[in-house]
């Protein structure tokens, strides 16, 4: 065995690893961190669960009187993540098919909109009329719009990633995973929205 | 997320031949490496520092400087974060994602030529096993120093020299040690060296993230023991740190909050990691009914790891907010659900049992098959049972809250999913033992632990099964009953495994032999120590000795005195166990390729295991366990190339 050992240490670079599976590696692992980080989001909707529900205390109106959730402003936010999400793909479709400008186009609208989602919650959260310490209703829903927030945030990091190296010209027909990845994550962070939203502000 | 392999064509690599443009003394201090680390974790948490007092005094809540945000923030957030971008476990990241070339991957990351290579971002899979073995066998020594400091005290009823608070601190830092910086990610660092060899792979499939998972792990450890430092002393609520103690208690609780998420976050990523490893990259042949039962038990292991442990981050994030953001998740003043907290804790931590347990049952089963010379019994019963196991351990959670005063309907059910777990469990027991069966058994120290596994973890799950019945439990509750099951689980069934892991990869991981009489002086005194401090606590709970006392009846006081001095043999014994494995390493006789005569791929190769582990992926023709089924091979690989043959 020692013979292998001599010639592993001339040997230049790692023998190429089996492709056991058609799914890619890094789709795969993407969607098990979705996996957890769905599940993440579980354990915040547990709660509002148990304050909303189980509660023996659990308020008869939500959100309890005098406060108010700004329905139709959230209601205009998921209207643009929504749309941001549609601009993704096609952003993502168009560097499939070659068409720079489109793929430009498309995640810049998408940044953009992403941002604006963001700005905008930041501007309710200062006019929501209520802070954390306002009682269980409070804590859920900053902490479930919050932690989307932040899912927010680490999508736009990434479509920030996907811009800059967009704009340089590091992607093309046939390497796009750069863009495939974050997409995947922007979808994730656009549906878990809507479960957020109906949640918290509409049911 | 990024692989192995690497296509994007944008960013230009750099010249063939790399030479970095500096000096060495300029590469100590801003080169990736502990020197930059130095610096680096100093300015973060001054960054975070500045950021909370800035705001703070903008938005004009008094007082600006605020040490409990401070230390939150800029010691438990962005200190960590500096630290591994000083280390360097973001480098590569960092200049893929700003446009800028990559440093092409020349493979220097890639093995371990002298001691220094450890303490450096090492993306070798084999050499982050390591590291995580040694990590966590450093923090199973302060854990064990900390549980013999506690035992010390309860030798004699009264108190002794430690005050309330303090003994507290001591028996939950124990147990979050314990629990998040040995067993489970001492089971990564096995899983790490040996899955992917035994897969026939070259590496982890995100060799770069399994780096920066291995990281996350000190940043854990430390900030559970900085907590013994903070005003009021280390965290005390337990392990489960339940609210609203938790909340309330003094201010080292937050320090168990975010180590947890930081340990959290290491596993989460090392479990994804292996996930994608065993459904990607298996060499050919090796179908899922032809993987050896460590790869089945770490692939169970790490879809639980995926699923739960997200829901303990929740809980720790909620008591957090509670204390720092004065939120009511579990304050009842404010509309909160106390109860919540258990529900959410237990819904990840009865799965974290089993996160600590079903790399141990593979382990097991390799040492047992391999050493009594015989095919597994039931094989695909085996990798079924951890499938069952996996999914009945998510609909037990609430039998730890019997007590508690949940909803009662919810108890009985509850005991039924319980008593269920027995079934794979048992027929885990029950093939071991088939296996055994008229084979022939060489009792060599990593079979000697297996067998005090299968014994001791026998009595553990007995004493679980009654646990899990509601009327016993209610009159067990609380007691040394739980602390004797919890141990004859933790201690005589997970650590046991691992004590099996070590010693049996240990030639394939060192290149040498351990000392097998040592090794075997090692099992008895653990096994006769283990017994004589655990065994006698079934019978104090029964009586009503309540755990998490500083005092107790004076009734209790002889055998008290017992266990406390049982344990420092306990203690004693690991001195035996790293002696032997320093002195072996250093100068134990070089060991075989194949000193087990073992049939999986990793014992195939030299020991320790080539730099990429095989210098062509392996074709896989049959199972795993075929002793003594004449003709039967596992794999085929290669022969070994001749140098000369090797273009340099």
């Amino acid at each position: 065995m020692t013979s292998h050992a001599e010639a592993a240490a001339h040997h230049h670079g790692p023998p190429i690893a089996n492709q056991s599976s058609r799914v890619d590696a890094r789709v795969l692992g993407m969607l098990l961190f979705i996996a957890s980080e769905t599940m993440l989001f579980g354990s915040f909707f547990t709660v509002y669960f148990f304050v909303r529900v189980a509660n023996p205390d659990a308020p008869s109106t939500w959100p309890p009187p005098p406060y108010h959730f700004p329905v139709f402003v959230a209601g205009v936010n998921t209207a643009i993540l929504v749309t941001s999400s549609f601009t993704m793909h096609w952003a993502l479709q168009s560097i499939k098919r070659g068409n720079r400008p489109a793929f430009l186009a498309g995640m810049t609208l998408t940044f953009l909109m992403g941002l604006a989602f963001l700005l905008t919650q930041l501007v309710e959260y200062l006019h929501v009329g209520f802070n954390t310490s306002s009682g269980a209703f409070a804590s859920v829903f900053f902490g479930l719009t919050g932690l989307h927030g932040a899912h927010v945030f680490v999508g736009l990091t990434l479509l920030g990633m996907v811009l800059v190296r967009g704009f340089r010209g590091h992607f093309s027909p046939q390497h796009h995973h750069g863009v495939e990845l974050p997409g995947i994550y922007w979808h994730f962070v656009d549906v878990m929205w809507i479960v957020v939203y109906s949640a918290v502000y509409l049911l | 997320m990024t692989t192995a392999q690497h296509d994007h064509v944008g960013p230009q690599p750099y010249p063939e031949h790399y030479e970095p443009p500096h000096g060495p003394r300029w590469r100590l201090f801003f080169g990736p490496g502990l020197g930059r680390a130095l610096w680096m974790t100093p300015l973060f948490f001054s960054l975070g520092m500045f950021l909370v007092v800035g705001l703070r005094w903008w938005w004009g809540w008094p007082p600006a400087f605020d040490w409990t945000v401070i230390v939150a923030i800029g010691g438990m957030v962005a200190a960590p974060v500096g630290f591994l971008t000083g280390i360097g476990a973001f480098d590569y990241w960092l200049h893929y994602i700003s446009g800028r070339p990559t440093r092409p991957e020349d493979h220097s990351g890639h093995g371990a030529t002298s001691w220094k290579d450890y303490f450096r971002v090492n993306t070798d899979h084999k050499v982050i096993g390591i590291q995580y073995l040694v990590t966590t066998f450093f923090f199973f020594t302060v854990g064990g120093f900390m549980a013999m400091l506690f035992r010390a005290e309860l030798a004699r009823p009264g108190l002794q020299f430690l005050d309330s608070q303090s003994f507290n601190g001591l028996v939950s830092v124990h147990a979050t040690l314990m629990i998040f910086l040995f067993i489970i990610p001492a089971f990564a660092g096995i899983a790490n060296f040996v899955v992917p060899l035994m897969l026939g792979a070259p590496d982890m499939a995100f060799p770069r993230l399994n780096a920066l998972s291995y990281w996350l792990l000190p940043i854990a450890g430390v900030m559970f023991l900085a907590s013994f430092v903070a005003p009021g002393g280390a965290f005390g609520a337990g392990w489960t740190g339940y609210a609203p103690l938790s909340v309330d208690g003094p201010v080292g609780n937050i320090f168990f909050n975010m180590g947890v998420q930081w340990a959290g976050a290491s596993s989460v990523m090392t479990a994804l990691n292996f996930l994608v490893t065993i459904i990607t990259m298996r060499a050919p042949g090796m179908t899922f009914w032809r993987m050896p039962l460590l790869v089945w038990a770490n692939f169970t292991t790490s879809l639980l790891v995926v699923i739960a442990t997200p829901f303990i981050a929740g809980s720790q994030f909620f008591v957090f907010f509670d204390r720092v953001l004065h939120t009511s998740f579990f304050t009842p003043d404010g509309g909160g659900y106390v109860l919540g907290y258990q529900h959410i804790f237990w819904f990840y931590s009865h799965p974290a049992v089993y996160i600590m347990m079903l790399p141990g049952f593979g382990i097991v089963s390799e040492v047992i098959s391999t050493m009594a010379r015989k095919p597994i019994f039931g094989y695909r019963l085996m990798a079924l049972s951890l499938i069952g196991i996996l999914v009945l351990g998510f609909s037990v959670w609430a039998h730890h809250m019997f007590v508690a005063g949940m909803a009662n309907w919810l108890r009985v059910p509850m005991m039924i999913t319980t008593l269920l777990i027995a079934v794979p469990t048992g027929i885990k027991i029950f093939s071991w033992i088939a296996t055994l069966w008229r084979g022939r058994i060489h009792l060599t120290t990593p079979m000697l632990f297996a067998l005090g596994f299968v014994t001791m973890f026998t009595i553990g799950g007995l004493s679980g099964i009654y646990l899990g019945a509601v009327p016993i439990d209610i009159h067990a509750s609380d007691t040394y009953f739980i602390v004797a099951h919890i141990h004859y689980v933790l201690f005589g069934g997970s650590v046991f495994t691992i004590f099996a892991g070590i010693y049996y990869w240990f030639p394939k991981m060192t290149g040498r032999m351990y000392d097998e009489r040592l090794g075997k002086a090692h099992f008895w005194l653990t096994f006769v120590s283990f017994n004589a401090t655990f065994f006698p606590m079934h019978y104090l709970g029964l009586r009503g000795m309540n755990r998490r006392v500083f005092d107790y009846p004076a009734a209790f006081g002889g055998l008290n005195f017992f266990i406390t001095i049982a344990s420092f043999v306990l203690g004693a014994s690991v001195v035996v166990f790293f002696y032997n494995m320093i002195m072996s390493w250093a100068r134990g006789p070089i060991a075989e390729g194949n000193p087990w005569r073992s049939h999986t791929l990793e014992w195939q190769v030299s020991s320790p295991p080539p730099i990429f582990n095989f210098d062509e992926i392996p074709q896989v023709v049959g199972g795993p366990y075929e002793y003594g089924v004449p003709g039967a091979r596992h794999a085929v690989l290669a022969p070994a190339r001749e140098v000369e043959e090797v273009p340099v």
